[in-house]
């Protein structure tokens, strides 16, 4: 069955992923991985020590902002915060940038924290309250932070967040899966760390509508993400930084132009 | 005792009528302390929501102040052990008084700290979980070391007995210390490879010129104002020899930051000029200009001029115009950094305020709760100040009921 026909097989009833796990079950690199047992959210194939990142694809991104927004919900996120932002290169989220020929094409940022294998967030923070967790994701503990900001000055892509004030919230009742953080505390994604005990996917890959989020593990050779980096190449942002970070880019092949 | 000034001594009819604006001082400096609690009080309650930063201006008013405070610290202990260590002892007189405003100056920084921060009580954990690599627990070391240094140097100093060789002692410790203080301040700022503004060697060596101008104006206009005020009276020609120095430290730091800029400046690449057309056509530039103009040029013109300077009041008028231009510059060096993130692409970043909606640029303004606690902190080194002046300076002057009254609050 070609990939095309996944859509005809849905509409048919049939579960599109029968066919695809006999083609797969052919390529040697894959057998590690049982796609047809693998459950819609459940992480990638893990190597001993895995070491988490992710990987969005600039050219599915349709920045819809779910993944923005589920974040909110799933982390308890108090109004006038966000921990993923859809970035554009138009002067607004809904105008298309213009390049030197005139060509016009919408193009989209998402833009949380990075997990810099070589934090500058987590070396300057004076009470080791910004860390770095076995499996490489970067961390705040909230009962060390102090609220000095300097992390925020610190870091290279604006990712961080502090509750200025009370933490409001819109229901006024916890809403996310993990505890709210107190006033004077800085934030940001945490690659939703609890789900990943759990054994799920974070919030936003599952929530893409367009499927442009992967995530997986970065030290497993076979790994979902790992291919496709080799496949596709995986841009850093602000690479010169040195920052190495975790979470990485696919450019667009073709432009979306209008 | 003698005194150049027509005399005003203790016990005539007219110390004792100065009575009144001693008390009246007292009353500033109540009220300015009672102002910087309520507003502290205030934002401790509310949260940092009631200050102007933001999640892209993280850090405001409150740094500027420490970046300055810090620096005033330092010039004040470097004239004392600087002569020291070159031998000379035309500044003695000051010594004291030198002393007594770098410790007032390195105490208010380690205060004006404490507003900065989400959570100032937990800021404890800062000594029980300190991460060795960050600037901010180095400041935080020898920044104490100093304060200690600072009250070794008063003690030393008030002993009966003259201790010059302890002095001398002190001196060596003294100025590799005072170095580390700028450069680590320096560095807190330096070592972000997110800020190219910051970025840069010649930080640290800039930090220090800025502090020396600053710190020994700073000590020129205290000098200035005890002897105005009070039976003080430091040989004459101490005024001068300060405006002689600053001449020298004026213009060190004026070259310094003109290398910064022009290396800066002809690199032409966009993260270093973006923060440059800030200070030289965009929002900082009335700033900076006008920090080049009233608090480089024209103090510069009175400083090296020795007919200029020897005119007392012109020369004070000149250090307070250094004092705000050494601010204006901490201003400066702050904002374009601040104002700059690496991505800056719309529709930006969240505000600071509950539903504040998107916003790419913009501006910090300081809400009165800032400037409240600033005032303040003014207040708390202004009492510190008077009071180590009526303890140790004035009894040494010779007086016993001798009058302080420090005419402005020289705070920013
Ligand atoms: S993206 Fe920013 S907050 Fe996240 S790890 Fe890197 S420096 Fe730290
Ligand atoms: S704000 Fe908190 S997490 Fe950030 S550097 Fe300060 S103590 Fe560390
Ligand atoms: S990984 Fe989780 S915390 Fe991070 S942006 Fe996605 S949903 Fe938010």
């Amino acid at each position: 069955m070609r990939d095309d026909d996944v859509l005809g097989a849905l509409l048919a009833g049939d579960d599109p992923n029968e066919g695809r796990a006999a083609t797969v079950e052919r390529t040697s690199a894959i057998e590690a991985l049982p796609p047809a047992s693998r459950e819609w959210g459940e992480i990638d194939a893990r190597s001993d020590s895995p070491r988490w990142g992710m990987l969005v694809d600039t050219e599915r991104c349709i920045g819809c902002w779910s993944c923005a927004v589920i974040c909110r919900s799933e982390n308890d996120v108090a109004l006038g915060m966000w921990w993923n932002r859809i970035l554009t290169g138009g002067d607004d989220l809904d105008t298309p940038s213009v390049d030197e020929h005139g060509q016009m094409s919408m193009d989209w940022l998402p833009l949380a924290c990075q997990h810099c294998d070589d934090a500058p967030c987590e070396k300057v923070c004076p009470t080791a309250a910004t860390y770095t967790n076995d499996e490489g994701v970067v961390l705040v503990d909230v009962d060390k932070c102090i609220g000095c900001r300097y992390c925020m000055a610190a870091c290279p892509y604006g990712v961080r967040v502090f509750n200025w004030g009370e933490p409001e919230k819109a229901t006024g009742v916890e809403e996310g899966m993990v505890h709210a953080r107190p006033v004077g505390t800085v934030e940001k994604c945490s690659l939703c760390v609890h789900r990943l005990a759990e054994g799920q996917e974070p919030s936003c890959v599952v929530s893409c509508p367009a499927q442009a989020r992967i995530f997986g593990d970065l030290n497993a050779a076979d790994s979902h993400i790992n291919r496709l980096i080799q496949d596709r190449g995986g841009d850093q942002l602000l690479e010169t930084k040195g920052t190495e970070p975790k979470v990485r880019y696919l450019p667009p092949r073709r432009r979306r132009s209008l | 005792m003698t005194t150049i000034a027509p005399p005003t001594t203790p016990t005539s009819p007219a110390a004792t009528g100065r009575r009144g604006p001693r008390w009246a001082w007292y009353a500033v400096l109540a009220i300015g302390l009672a102002i910087g609690l309520f507003s502290f009080g205030y934002q401790l309650t509310a949260g940092l929501e009631v200050t102007g930063l933001t999640n892209t201006v993280t850090w405001g008013l409150y740094i500027v102040l420490f970046m300055f405070l810090v620096g005033v610290s330092a010039g004040g202990l470097i004239v004392v052990a600087g002569s020291e260590l070159v031998g000379s002892h035309r500044l003695d007189s000051l010594n004291l008084l030198a002393v007594i405003v770098s410790g007032t100056a390195v105490a208010a920084a380690a205060v004006s700290i404490i507003p900065d921060l989400g959570r100032p009580f937990m800021a404890w954990q800062m000594m029980v979980s300190p991460q060795v690599m960050s600037p901010l627990v180095w400041d935080m070391v020898v920044i104490s070391v100093y304060l200690a240094i600072a009250g070794i140097d008063l003690w030393i100093l008030t002993r009966p007995k003259p201790m010059a060789k302890w002095l001398r002692v002190m001196a060596m410790v003294t100025l590799p210390v005072a170095v580390l203080v700028h450069s680590i301040t320096a560095w807190i700022f330096g070592f972000l490879v997110a800020r190219p503004f910051w970025n840069t060697a010649i930080l640290a060596p800039l930090f220090i010129s800025s502090a020396l101008v600053s710190g020994t104006a700073f000590v020129l206009v205290v000098a200035w104002i005890v002897r105005r005020v009070t039976s003080w009276r430091p040989p004459h020609h101490v005024f001068a020899d300060l405006g002689k120095l600053l001449a020298w430290f004026v213009a060190v730091d004026f070259f310094l930051l003109v290398a910064e800029l022009v290396t800066a400046f002809t690199s032409q690449t966009d993260y270093h000029l973006a923060p440059l057309e800030m200070l030289f056509t965009g929002r900082q530039a009335p700033l900076f200009w006008g920090q080049l103009v009233f608090g480089v040029l024209l103090p510069f013109l009175v400083y090296a001029n020795p007919r200029l300077r020897s005119r007392t009041k012109l020369l004070v008028a000149a250090a307070v115009l250094s004092i705000l231009g050494v601010f204006a510059k901490r201003v400066n060096i702050l904002m374009p950094g601040m104002y700059e993130p690496q991505i800056n692409l719309p529709p930006g970043q969240s505000g600071n305020a509950t539903g504040q909606a998107f916003t790419l640029d913009l501006l910090y303004v300081p809400t009165w709760v800032e400037y409240g606690v600033v005032i303040g902190i003014g207040a708390f080194a202004a009492t510190l100040i008077t009071l180590g002046v009526r303890r140790w300076v004035l009894p040494q002057a010779g007086s016993d009921d001798a009058v302080v009254e420090e005419q402005e609050d020289r705070e920013p």
